[in-house]
């Protein structure tokens, strides 16, 4: 078993900024610092507070990602609509 | 690191992904086909994102047109090699459960110059004086 306090908790950065970029989305943004909560706790030797800002981190990436899909959803089916029209009218 | 046949399972995944949306963004212009999904963003507002430009400069990046790449995106091209890099780390962890990290990303410092100079890109590709539109996407 290795050692536990030997590496950080997974931060989830980069899908903390790949959701705040592809989505602009603000819940990226609270996901980007609970990212670097996790780093600020970590370095302070807080490992339980690291491991919670971790698991947090996720949650809001999930939540970023998921209701970002469903804005993309909702943006998308007015465009395949759209690209659809412009299909048949050109046909 | 133990090789199963969970293990190779979970290794193909991802590459079989990858490699289908590889396929298609090589295949297909973004700046021609009509099927490839607007940024939200800039379809609700007119507004560019720091993100805006990206599938079209993945195109030409696999094109190996680095110029136009960075005609659409300069900060995507830039951030290249870094993104391979943590996607391959984040790969390897998936496929054999391991918990190596990327350094640069637990500093802190890091984030905060990343993340500024990501929001000073974005507001700075949005005005449309001399200098300043060079950062749009074209």
């Amino acid at each position: 078993m290795e050692n536990l306090n030997a590496t950080p908790p997974d931060n989830y950065l980069v899908w903390a900024i790949v959701t705040t970029v592809l989505c602009c989305l603000p819940l990226g943004i609270v996901a980007i610092v609970k990212s670097s909560k996790v780093n600020t706790l970590w370095a302070q030797g807080d490992y339980e507070g690291a491991q919670k800002e971790s698991a947090s981190a996720r949650l809001f990436v999930i939540l970023a990602a998921s209701i970002g899909f469903i804005v993309q959803l909702l943006i998308l089916v007015p465009f395949l609509i759209f690209v659809m029209g412009d299909i048949l009218a050109n046909y | 690191m133990q090789t199963t046949r969970k293990n190779i399972l979970k290794a193909l995944l991802p590459i079989l992904v990858l490699g289908v949306l590889a396929f298609i963004y090589h295949s297909y212009n973004p700046s021609l086909a009509t099927f490839y999904l607007p940024c939200p963003l800039y379809y609700t507002t007119d507004l560019y994102c720091a993100g805006c430009g990206s599938q079209r400069a993945l195109h030409h990046l696999m094109h190996f047109e680095i110029g136009k790449a960075f005609g659409y995106n300069p900060f995507l091209v830039i951030s290249i090699p870094l993104l391979i890099y943590a996607v391959v780390v984040q790969y390897v962890n998936f496929v054999w459960n391991t918990r190596f990290r990327v350094k640069l990303f637990y500093s802190n410092t890091f984030i905060v110059i990343y993340f500024g100079l990501a929001i000073l890109y974005m507001i700075l590709r949005n005005i449309e004086v001399e200098p300043f539109n060079f950062l749009a996407p074209r």
